[in-house]
């Protein structure tokens, strides 16, 4: 048979013989890709529609919005200036081959609910605008009359359709119609609300009481791309005298773009820090599974040999039954991004329409299917490149790496009176450094996962809404739910990773126990009672714990720290619950490793001992 | 090897004359039957008949000469029962032990199995014998490489033995 | 004399394809003090399945056993413990040392589990280790041993507690010719020296150092003979020069 196939056919063999350890790697992996997934998908999702309403309104590559703070009238003259300068300045610019506006804004208050909030009324020419011509989806445009034409987001919140009255500055206006806007982001999570006027309307609005708070300008350029340059060219705009209180902002279409759905990008954020933790964590996991499964195929490895196959057609039989895991993983990772991003997208209050699944890129896949790829290959290369490096016969027979030299701690524990089959544990782990390192190392990815789960739980008290203040009802209210939501998320990663740990911890216990069966059988065989190998098993493993620990904790404070840099508020542990944690992990490892440990004390003694 | 034994042997089970009796000892023997000399048989024949173990009578013939045909006398048959019984183990006994197998199935005049392990054994105690015998020496001298040479023959005697009885309970199951 | 090991029809069975296997078949079986018994038989025929039963490393779906004059074929995993730890010795064709302990810690081993004091057990194990000519290499882990040193260390860790018996499985399966001859020596000065002994083996050479040989054919045993005295000195050696010929 040619060599392909047979590589492949021992890997399906492989594959078959230990389902259950293929089954976890497999769950383990999908867990890593599907966060990953999901986040890399959020990124993406809300682009489209924002795209769709900014094509469909014919939204501006370059704006230009002067803000000043209405009860100060020394500033008017200079905004006035400055609106002149700006017009003059921006609609002969080269490039620019639309203008809308200057559009002055009014600011005042809406009734919504029992209270009031925040108003922004844009004051427009009913004429259609070359630039940002806002898209109606019921109702009309402005025209005859005083209606007033309300933001998509704003018309939500009230539940306003058009002929219903809204009550602005006190007095009832009817609704023309509604409709969106790329050039301001949706009501209630951008604030304040907007509506827009006719220079009638405005005038009536005037009088009852809302006064200028500045305008706006926008553009649109032969070549959107070069937005940027523009608006670096057109820095001067800009500059304002330091005492005054005007603020001039130029922003470029992709500027506003990404930050027009920031809630989403913390819900994106949070989801990738989550999965890059979880990734790492994955392919600790998985690189203990992985050497698990190659100490008992080294055998395999050595007959391999023995028969005349090549060290390289040996790797390339580990690899294909390795990669076709991952490859299965990362198609399973991405299909739940796809699933679950449109959904979590949804709920999300500043999208503009509904969202689409975003298309698969190149990049995405790649990035999904390097992630699963590198944990397979960090955690088969080493032990396998071993075992091929080991002596043909050595292989053979079994067994794994020898011990070192003996050394003196197991002494001092048995002078000082610990019983035998403790001291027999710490025998067992000393002079084994290599396996203690390792289980140590799983662990301590393990509790450094609890510790950041444990930070989240704290951080959500910070979550804290600030005390409602008038004006800011409504978007109080949607911004609690979004706040809702990131509790939710982050309430559900600290969930997961504290099910990955106990994943994790299974796994090092498992493999501990199956590592130690035959010395448990030959301890059985000596007469040692099945209770007292139970005890010696998991004495031998409270020293990696000690060390994971050791390790994890501040791992875990530091992997913490590095995520915060997003919107998560900085946590605090207090000391007393490290303390805890420190305590608890060894306890909850031992009763973790005495499963395995007492399944294994209960088979008969005899198969474990008989020569292979 | 005895061949006054062997020919006896090939008589327990029916009278023969000499040309028969090397049909039945080449078919006995398989490939090794072609170190024999063929005239052996024939002088064996004469001198057990002098001996008293066999005896011998003229067969007429239609068209050709008068043939010879031997019997066992009562003396004969209690030789082949003593060769059956001994239990001495010479360097060329396996050529022996084989034949004396092949009677043994062939005569039913005793059984096979019991033959196998009684001589196995003996052979074992033979080899404990030597063991003992080795313990003595030092383990570096000549005395003791000659003592390895033979235990070495005998337990390759003992497992020949053993794949022996393996044939016939296998042959038995049939 | 007393017999230190007493089976009376032990029966084991493993499902197999169809009708259960009957690895041990109704075996019958003494061992008294101070006695050598080998069991021989073709691979396959349950010797090793036997020998695991007498141990109590697995227990007989059927029948008695009795060690020291106690019953033992009902006791619990932990009782059985108890009671191998000070009167069987084991021995294995794989020897089966523990690998993160030196020699010297395995062969203490059983002392400590029955409550000798460490310095005593040290001491004894020590001794033993001496006898067998393997006192240099104590402070060495299994790996660094040669399979003959192994089992010779495996040897002492059987008889530290003075056993009432001492199992062995295949005892020299692994070794060299030197090494087996070197345990074979062992054995017989053991046997000499009054220890009960029961190994189960295929080898003749090992097999003939008993006094009594049990064979044992599709888990049962089929013949017992005692091995004593074969033929003279004399008649042996004479045997030996013979040129082969007609007598």
């Amino acid at each position: 048979m040619r060599w392909p196939g047979l590589a492949v056919r021992l890997a399906a063999r492989n594959l078959r013989r230990r389902p259950g350890q293929a089954l976890l790697l497999l769950l383990t992996l999908t867990i890593a890709t599907g966060v990953l997934g999901v986040a890399m998908s959020l990124y993406g999702s809300a682009d489209e529609p924002w795209n769709r309403t900014w094509r469909a309104t014919n939204g501006f590559h370059v704006s230009f919005t002067v803000y000043h703070p209405p009860d100060e009238p020394g500033d008017r003259a200079l905004v006035a200036a400055l609106r002149r300068r700006a017009t003059t300045q921006l609609t002969g610019a080269p490039g620019v081959v639309a203008v809308g506006g200057p559009w002055s804004h009014l600011y005042g208050s809406i009734q919504i609910g029992g209270g009031s909030e925040d108003l922004t009324a844009e004051v427009r020419d009913p004429r259609p605008s070359e630039v940002d011509q806002p898209l109606v989806t019921s109702g009309r445009w402005l025209g005859e009359g005083d209606g007033v034409v309300l933001e998509s987001g704003l018309a939500a919140t009230l539940g306003a359709s058009p002929g219903d009255t809204v009550m602005i500055q006190g007095r009832p206006f009817s609704v023309r119609g509604v409709a969106q806007t790329v050039s301001r982001g949706r009501f209630p999570l951008s604030r304040p609300a907007q509506v827009w006027v006719t220079p009638e309307t405005a005038r009536q609005l005037r009088e009852l009481g809302m006064a200028e708070e500045g305008f706006v300008l926008q553009l649109r350029l032969a070549d959107p791309t070069r937005a940027a340059e523009f608006v670096a060219a057109h820095q001067s705009l800009q500059t304002v005298p330091s005492s005054s209180s005007i603020v001039p902002y130029l922003e470029t279409w992709q500027q506003r773009r990404s930050e027009s759905h920031s809630d989403i990008d913390i819900v994106a954020g949070t989801l990738f820090a989550a999965g890059a933790l979880i990734a790492v964590l994955t392919i600790a996991t998985a690189s203990v599974l992985i050497a698990g499964r190659m100490a008992a195929q080294i055998r395999q490895v050595g007959t391999l040999k023995a028969v005349g196959v090549t060290p390289r057609q040996v790797i390339v039989v580990l690899l294909v039954e390795h990669l076709a895991i991952a490859a299965v993983a990362t198609a399973v990772g991405l299909g739940i991004g796809r699933l679950l991003a449109p959904p979590i997208a949804a709920t999300s209050v500043t999208l503009l329409g509904r969202p689409q699944p975003p298309p698969l890129t190149v990049t995405r896949v790649a990035i999904v299917a390097a992630v699963a790829v590198a944990v397979v290959l960090l955690g088969t290369v080493r032990p396998g490149l071993r075992g091929i490096r080991q002596s043909t016969l050595r292989s053979l027979a079994t067994g794994p790496r020898p011990p070192r030299r003996p050394g003196r701690l197991a002494g001092l524990a048995a002078r000082a009176g610990m019983p035998l089959p403790g001291v027999l544990g710490l025998r067992s782990a000393w002079r084994r450094p290599g396996r203690l390192l390792t289980n140590a190392t799983g662990l301590a990815l393990g509790v450094a996962m609890i510790v950041v789960a444990l930070a989240l739980r704290d951080s959500l008290e910070l979550l804290e809404l600030r005390p409602p203040e008038p004006g800011h009802a409504a978007s109080d209210a949607a911004v609690a739910v979004l706040y809702d939501q990131i509790r939710a998320i982050i309430l559900g990663t600290a969930g997961l990773l504290l099910v990955l740990a106990t994943l994790n911890a299974w796994i090092v216990a498992t493999f501990a126990a199956r590592d130690a069966a035959r010395n448990q059988a030959v301890l059985r065989a000596v007469g040692a009672t099945p209770r007292q190998t139970v005890i010696a098993l998991i004495v031998s493993q409270l020293g990696a714990c000690a060390i994971a620990v050791t390790l994890g904790i501040p791992l875990g404070l530091g992997l913490w720290s590095l995520m915060e840099g997003g919107d998560l508020p900085e946590a605090n542990l207090p000391a007393t619950s490290l303390v805890l944690l420190a305590a608890a992990v060894p306890a909850v490892f031992a009763v973790i490793v005495s499963v395995p440990a007492r399944l294994l004390a209960r088979q008969p003694v005899a198969p474990l001992l008989t020569y292979e | 090897m005895s061949m006054r034994d062997v020919v006896l042997s090939l008589l327990a089970k029916e009278p023969a004359h000499g040309y028969e009796l090397r049909q039945r000892l080449a078919q006995a023997l398989g490939p090794a039957g072609g170190a024999l000399n063929p005239g052996q048989v024939y002088v064996t024949l004469s001198r057990l008949e002098r001996a008293g173990l066999v005896e011998a009578r003229e067969v007429a013939q239609p068209s050709q000469p008068d043939k010879k045909v031997y019997e066992l006398t009562a003396a004969g048959l209690e030789r082949v029962m003593d060769w059956f019984n001994d239990l001495t183990w010479s360097k060329v006994a396996p050529l022996e032990f084989h034949l004396k197998l092949v009677a043994a199935a062939a005569t039913r005049l005793t059984d096979p199995v019991a033959l196998v392990d009684s001589q196995r054994l003996e052979l074992l105690r033979e080899l404990r014998q030597l063991q003992e015998l080795a313990l003595r020496e030092s383990p570096d001298s000549d005395g003791a490489l000659l003592l390895e040479g033979a235990s070495l023959r005998l337990q390759a005697d003992i497992r020949w033995l053993e794949v022996c009885q393996q044939r016939i309970v296998e042959r038995e199951a049939r | 004399m007393s017999m230190v090991l007493e089976a009376r029809g032990l029966v084991r069975r493993y499902p197999g394809d169809g009708a259960p296997i009957r690895a041990v078949d109704g075996v019958d079986l003494v061992v008294e003090a101070g006695e050598a018994v080998s069991v021989m038989g073709p691979s396959g025929c349950g010797k090793s399945t036997l020998l695991h039963l007498l141990g109590g490393l697995e227990r007989p779906d059927a029948g008695e056993l009795y060690l020291g004059g106690a019953r033992v074929d009902g006791l619990s995993e932990t009782r059985w413990a108890v009671f191998r730890r000070r009167n069987v010795g084991f021995v294995f064709q794989a020897f089966h040392l523990v690998d993160e302990l030196t020699a010297v810690e395995n062969v203490e081993l059983p002392a400590l589990l029955v409550g000798v004091s460490r310095r005593a057990a040290r001491h004894r194990a020590m001794e033993l280790l001496e006898r067998l000519g393997v006192a240099e290499r104590a402070g060495r882990l299994p790996d660094h041993l040669s399979g003959g040193e192994r089992q010779r260390v495996a040897v002492a860790r059987a008889l530290i507690n003075q056993p009432l018996v001492v199992l062995a499985d295949e005892p020299t399966g692994n070794l060299d010719s030197r090494a087996t001859g070197d345990i074979l020596r062992l054995f017989g000065e053991l046997a000499r020296a009054g220890q009960a002994l029961l190994l189960v083996t295929h080898d003749a050479r090992v097999a003939s150092t008993a006094d009594r040989l049990l064979t044992m054919r599709d888990g049962a045993i089929v013949a017992q003979t005692r091995l004593g005295a074969g033929t003279s000195v004399a008649g042996l050696l004479a045997g030996l020069a013979e040129l082969g010929g007609e007598r």
